[in-house]
């Protein structure tokens, strides 16, 4: 067989078969991606392709506008209802309140009512905006949680302290009463004074006791010099008697 | 963990005693803390447990005493604790005293 190959394969007699000594070369054509020679790697990397790199945009060289947050208008409505609130009332106290059942809540605010305090309720945002930027702002720390306000134009703060004894849900934090920032220590003292005319009274009562002692304090030295001299005299009474008896009976 | 999920409950607690001065700012917690305690589920749970609330005026540190039906204290001092945290630790001594609770569930 190889014969017969060998004679149609090599037409021309005589002519021997190149012995070509074939490595085992490397493929063209491989499963996995073949490293690049090294100077087709060069070649290519000399001739990467550059992207022209675009130009800044008009607004990055302008600086951005920023947005301010615009007050809402309804906490605008708010922050001046509070500082209304705050100009026209004499007694506003920060309250904590707890878990309260609608009843009662309503029951407290008709019994506060009849002693003209009413109960408002304002968001924290607003209140600590229209604090922040007060004489009030020391109140700052007691908005916190769930607060509400008690506001009265009078300071019946004895009555307020007593309606609210029935309500443990409500805790009294601190206030302003008559332009005075006070504690809760500082209201319940507030509530033990008496009114004004009493003060005055017992003031003037005062006044006019110290002054009615003048007179007698004038009079005191010389009351006491002229008491202690009769005492004197009358100790000084019996031992002259004696001297007098003993001489007589010497002589 | 079921009894973590179900929320706060205070059936083993006799009292709890919150003292806070409300001009201080580390008091922020404590009055996080005194509004979840007072929520109407958590008061539902135990209406005989007492919550007395005691606000002060002298840069007092704010603090929460808790005392057991069983007679333990376990007091808080919750200057630099958030209201969770209380929460949790009071929930884990809670679950660990109630006698349904079992001893494998931590």
């Amino acid at each position: 067989m190889a014969a017969t190959l060998c004679g149609r394969l090599l037409p021309k007699s005589g002519w021997v078969p190149l012995t070509q000594n074939v490595r085992h070369g490397s493929k063209a054509v491989t499963r996995h991606r073949k490293p690049l020679h090294i100077l087709k790697q060069k070649l290519l990397a000399v001739t990467e392709y550059i992207p022209p790199k675009p130009r800044a945009p008009p607004e990055a060289l302008v600086p951005r506008r920023k947005w301010t947050q615009m007050e809402h208008p309804l906490a605008n409505l708010l922050r001046k209802d509070l500082e209304n609130v705050f100009e026209e009332n004499k007694l506003i106290v920060v309250v904590h309140y707890n878990a309260i059942h609608t009843d009662d809540l309503t029951r407290l605010k008709l019994r506060l009512k009849k002693h003209d305090i009413r109960i408002r309720f304002f968001p924290n945002q607003v209140t600590r905006a229209f604090l922040n930027n007060s004489i009030y702002c020391n109140l700052l720390p007691l908005v916190c949680g769930k607060t509400v306000l008690f506001i009265s134009k009078q300071a019946k703060v004895k009555e307020m302290l007593q309606t609210m004894k029935h309500y443990p849900e409500m805790v009294l934090l601190g206030g302003c009463v008559e332009n005075t920032l006070m504690s809760y220590q500082g209201i319940v003292s507030y509530s033990k004074l008496q009114s004004i005319g009493v003060i005055q009274g017992q003031l003037v009562s005062d006044l006019t006791m110290i002054t009615s002692q003048t007179h007698s304090l004038l009079r005191h030295h010389p009351v006491h010099l002229s008491a202690l001299l009769q005492q004197h005299v009358k100790q000084k009474e019996p031992v002259d008697v004696d001297d007098t008896v003993g001489q007589e009976a010497a002589a | 963990m079921a009894a973590r999920k179900a929320g706060l409950a205070l059936k083993v607690v006799n009292k709890i005693i919150i003292r806070f001065c409300p001009f201080e700012p580390n008091s922020r917690s404590v009055r996080e803390f005194l509004t979840l305690v007072t929520s109407r589920k958590v008061r539902d749970s135990n209406k005989k447990c007492e919550i007395v609330t005691e606000v002060k005026h002298d840069s007092s540190e704010p603090a929460v005493d808790i005392t057991f039906l069983d007679g333990e204290q376990l007091i808080m001092k919750t200057k630099n604790l958030t209201s969770k945290e209380m929460i949790l630790a009071l929930q884990n001594v809670c679950i660990a005293k109630e006698p349904q609770g079992k001893p494998g569930d931590m």
